[in-house]
């Protein structure tokens, strides 16, 4: 098989040991990469119930054929552990020259367990590893942290680092490499768990590629429609742009949901900070769109220069009742600073602003409190969750666990599925996309569900019945999970006449394996079946897949999301998935997708 | 259907503001005839204005005349040649997606135009 090493890199920090693990070529024609290849490692090795904090957690880096190819966008990491916030499985993919460092090392993954005596630096040197002392970065933003490690090691090295979030537990705090981030679900804190502050890699070997003139005619084809009407909204404006848009239809989430439009959408809008704020466009390693935008602050308060996607300014903005663009950048780069995930920064933060507006005993006087629409508020609960003191403390856990511990019915408000709270999507409108939420492995996830893309189009009529619409959900479900594991970015995927035919013909060409449409749709099955077999390994049930109560109070007339709505689509996508009616997954079910023969071990 | 110009609203206005503005100018529309398509994202962008007033019982004839009211739009969002939207951009008609040329508009309907691609 070509376009892969065949082997991950294990590494045990509390031994140090370090082994070379074969991955069959059977795994990669499975689960092809990236997500789906990091997703499996983690249902192999870590074990049903653990602590994710405990040094068995393993902390999985995988790469993809894709990546180092010259495919646009495909220099996506994979990062998957058992998420430290929701208890599931917590992936997330970020784009960045680490990827492709991590690749030339000579493995396709990294899969890290154990635990260093001492905060350290884990140094991946082709293949090589040796752990340094890391205490004089304690308390460094990663940026700083990965300038320092660069200036000791060489520029050649590519680092990952955690913030002072991930050194204290948070459990929303993420990995930033080359300033992007795998935000969601904590993968910063089980990091900080280990020890790590940082991981520094370099490497020399890329694979070679089974067709290496026909992938670059095809590279060189994807890289020129990738700058067509396809991704014009992103190099343009960029995610913000979803602003004034979503505004207007209604799904703009408002002071912890409890509006569907915000009146200083416009203000905070994309068309407007483009105006007034922007400062410069950037892409991802090896992406040709270039759909980073930056802005800077224009009001002579403390300057603040930083990337800001929709998600970030819905969660610090409208979600927090905040209508100036000035101070929405400023928490929006302390959340990078600090390594915390911005959307689950504000959404939880939104919670306790409505738990004051509730007058909820939060345990801290009302001057300590975060208010809507109070910038100052908002930025030192920041402050606050990043260093775990006074308010923070309690939010660092995120909304699910600071609403239980709180009690007073908070959790009627706490805006979260399976603990991860929900993005800038309200789903009382987008009906697909709300089934997609309540099933999604990973909680509230737009883009492990995707099914919004069917609620923003022609494709279902809005009064599907729930068998339609759960097979909608499922195969947006699916092509994300191939998106994410071949790895191509979904901002590409407009550009495809048909993505799985075209990806399936990238895939051959990179790995020699010849593949079809009908093969990578089966791997997204596949995919998600693993991520599903791994979440009922550690405690999944039924009941967490739902949605917030205050989503479910619709009569049918602004919404038809109510209890009986989502148990009837939950019926329909079970049996559209194959799955028993209690959401497990029968045995004959997970043989005839081939997963059984990826297990290690019979199933229970 | 007759086709009557009204000054656009501006480019900017703010929060509840603005829904009131474009509220103020839909009511205007009906009145006048023809119909308001609100822009927003890169056609917004290119157009410079929040909204245009066009002529058109159709969607098709709406987009057409939408290009000969801001040409700037023309090879951007519009077909040059046969003034339909190009791939990538899509028209709400009354919270419905839709790229059918046919479908019917009314004086009443509140007509989007935006980015086929969604989310991020």
């Amino acid at each position: 098989m070509y376009g892969v090493h065949g082997q991950a890199l294990q590494i045990d920090l509390t031994t140090g040991a370090a082994t070379a693990e074969a991955i069959p070529e059977s795994h990669f024609s499975a689960v092809l990469g990236g997500i789906g290849l990091a997703s499996l490692l983690l249902l192999r090795q870590c074990p049903e119930r653990v602590d994710p904090l405990a040094p068995e957690n393993p902390l999985i880096f995988a790469t993809s054929p894709f990546v180092g190819t010259g495919i646009t966008t495909a220099s996506k990491l994979a990062v998957a552990t058992k998420s430290p916030q929701t208890g599931v499985i917590g992936d997330s993919l970020s784009s960045s020259y680490l990827t492709i460092a991590i690749k030339r090392t000579g493995f396709d993954a990294l899969v890290i367990t154990g635990c260093t005596e001492a905060p350290s630096v884990l140094v991946i040197d082709d293949g090589e590893i040796a752990l340094r002392p890391a205490t004089a970065l304690l308390g460094l933003d990663p940026a700083t942290t990965a300038e320092r490690v660069r200036a000791e090691l060489g520029a050649a090295f590519r680092v990952a680092a955690i913030g002072v979030a991930g050194e204290r537990g948070v459990r929303y705090a993420a990995i930033s490499n080359d300033g992007r981030l795998a935000g969601r679900t904590g993968a910063g804190a089980v990091m900080g768990s280990k020890g790590l502050k940082a991981i520094a890699v370099r490497g020399t070997r890329l694979p070679a590629v089974a067709d290496p003139r026909g992938l670059a005619t095809a590279a060189r084809d994807l890289a020129t429609r990738s700058l067509g009407n396809g991704t014009a909204k992103y190099r343009e404006i960029g995610t913000a742009a979803n602003v004034a848009f979503f505004d207007r239809m209604g799904v703009l989430p408002t002071r912890n949901f409890q509006a569907g439009s915000f009146a200083g959408a416009e203000a905070i809008s994309g068309e407007r900070l483009l105006l007034n704020h922007h400062t410069d466009r950037h892409g991802c390693a090896a992406c040709t769109v270039g759909c980073e935008h930056r802005y800077r602050t224009d009001d002579g308060g403390p300057a603040t220069d930083v990337r800001l996607e929709y998600e970030t300014l819905y969660a610090l903005g409208s979600l927090c009742g905040i209508d100036d663009p000035n101070v929405i950048l400023r928490p929006a780069a302390r959340c990078d600073e600090i390594g915390i995930d911005s959307m689950t920064t504000g959404a939880t933060i939104a919670w306790a602003m409505e738990c004051a507006d509730r007058e909820i005993d939060l345990g801290v006087t009302a001057t300590a409190l975060p208010r809507f629409g109070d910038g100052a508020s908002l930025l030192r609960s920041i402050e606050e969750i990043g260093t775990r003191q006074g308010l923070g403390d309690l939010l660092a856990d995120g909304s699910r666990r600071a609403a239980e511990i709180v009690g007073q019915g908070s959790d009627a408000w706490a805006m979260h599925v399976k603990g991860l709270e929900l993005p800038g999507y309200d789903p009382r409108k987008l009906q697909t996309l709300a089934l997609g939420l309540a099933v999604a492995t990973r909680g509230a996830c737009h883009n492990r569900s995707s099914a919004y893309e069917i609620d923003f189009s022609d494709r279902l009529d809005p009064n599907a019945e729930a068998h339609a619409r759960a097979t909608a959900a499922a195969a947006a479900e699916d092509q994300a999970a191939v998106l994410d594991s071949v790895t191509i970015c979904k901002f590409l995927r407009h550009i495809f006449t048909d993505l799985h035919e075209e990806a399936a013909t990238l895939y051959s060409m990179v790995t020699g394996l010849p593949t079809t449409a009908g093969d990578l749709r089966r791997a997204g099955e596949r995919i998600t079946n693993v991520k599903k077999l791994f979440n009922i390994g550690q405690g999944w049930t039924r009941e967490d897949d739902t949605l917030p109560p205050r989503l479910l109070t619709g009569d049918g007339e602004g919404s038809r999301l109510n209890q009986v709505w989502l148990d009837e689509m939950i019926a329909a996508y079970y049996d559209v998935r194959g799955w028993n009616i209690d959401g497990t997954i029968p045995a004959h079910h997970l043989h005839e997708i081939g997963v059984t023969g990826l297990l290690p071990a019979p199933l229970h | 259907m007759i086709c009557l110009s009204i000054e656009s609203v501006r480019l900017f206005p703010r929060g509840a503001v603005a829904r009131r503005e474009m509220d103020s100018v839909v009511a205007q529309s009906r009145e006048l005839g023809g119909v308001e398509i609100e822009l927003f994202g890169v056609p917004r962008l290119v157009a410079g204005e929040r909204s245009l007033r066009v002529a058109g019982d159709t969607l098709a004839e709406a987009a057409a005349d939408l290009g000969v009211r801001c040409p700037e739009l023309l090879g951007t969002v519009l077909d040059r040649e046969t003034g339909w939207l190009l791939d990538g951009y899509i028209f709400v008609v009354d919270e419905r997606f839709t790229r059918d040329a046919g479908c019917r508009l009314t004086p009443f309907s509140a007509v989007l135009l935006v980015s086929s691609v969604a989310g991020g």
